[in-house]
């Protein structure tokens, strides 16, 4: 593990962040709702997604200051990001994440994910005021299998504690069918609290899979 | 614009985007209240009311909006 240097993101890591959000959107499938949702190609989803970091907004799952990186040899090979949801009178991270997407994407994406939005409604999940929301976890794959989960696990915790010491869970919201992702986190004291689960045939065409996991490790206070 | 004309406007887009006739839109009504008032449906509320009022939001005026009185003083400011 000595080789492995983890850090805050910096501006210069924006562009490795914006692989480490579209690795981890897409999970076990190739769809990436930045693209199905919003009507846009890929590389100009990441495009817009980098500005979206660029930005600066802290609070949610596309702020700069929620990430954590790893570097080896000098260069980024896993990204992690977390937040503790409404800290510092933050506004609910939903709201800020779709004031970016508003923002930046445009009215024509806007409105075509009007027409589809009732496909994916069932699987919204509101995230709990003060706890640690866990969002994006990519860690390159030659580097799996080397304990870097469980170390990157450890900061991110020790990290939101030093920030806010009442701090009593950590939450991840997360596909059913990333079954590595689930492995860890249990692996890692993590539990199924919930599961959310669209009926809706099309939705295979826009996101991962039908069935969101509600995830859940309740911190012990030392 | 007077602030009543900016509610009156506002209330049907309200109404329309949280699919809800009766809702009445007051200065403290916040995404808090409103059952229907996700991130998706965030989104879809910012684009009706930016085309009610022939507007655009930048981001730092919707990272202030914390409720309804907000959003009305920043649609004020720019009409």
């Amino acid at each position: 593990m000595n080789e492995y240097l983890i850090r805050k993101a910096e501006p210069e890591d924006i562009p490795f962040l914006a692989d480490v959000v579209i690795a981890s959107e897409k999970g076990m499938s190739d769809r990436l709702s930045f693209t199905t949702l919003f009507n846009k190609p890929e590389a100009e989803a990441r495009e817009l997604i980098i500005q979206m970091f660029e930005e600066e907004v802290d609070g949610c799952e596309l702020s700069l200051s929620s990430f954590i990186v790893t570097e080896f040899e000098g260069k980024p090979i896993s990204g992690s990001g977390a937040w503790i949801e409404g800290f510092n009178g933050n506004m609910p991270s939903g709201i800020l994440k779709s004031n970016l997407i508003s923002y930046t994407f445009g009215k024509e994406s806007i409105a075509y994910l009007k027409t589809k939005s009732h496909i994916v409604k069932d699987l919204q999940i509101d995230r709990e005021p003060m706890t640690l929301q866990l969002e994006y976890f990519h860690i390159k794959d030659e580097h799996l299998g080397k304990g870097l989960d469980a170390a990157l696990m450890d900061r991110i915790e020790q990290n939101a504690l030093a920030e806010y010491p009442a701090l009593k869970k950590v939450q991840c919201q997360i596909f059913k069918n990333s079954v590595f992702s689930i492995k860890i986190l249990l692996r890692h004291g993590f539990k199924i609290v919930k599961s959310y689960r669209s009926d809706n045939g099309d939705i295979f065409d826009y996101l991962p899979y039908n069935e969101k996991l509600l995830m859940e490790k309740v911190l012990k206070i030392n | 614009m007077e602030k009543e004309e900016i509610v009156s406007r506002l209330t049907p887009v309200f109404r329309k985007v949280f699919a809800d006739s009766t809702l009445v839109i007051t200065d403290q009504l916040s995404a808090l209240d409103v059952e229907k008032w996700d991130s998706l449906s965030h989104m879809l509320l910012i684009a009706e009311v930016e085309n009610e009022f022939t507007i655009k939001f930048k981001l730092k005026d919707l990272n202030k909006m914390a409720n309804v009185g907000d959003m009305i003083a920043i649609i004020e400011s720019k009409l």
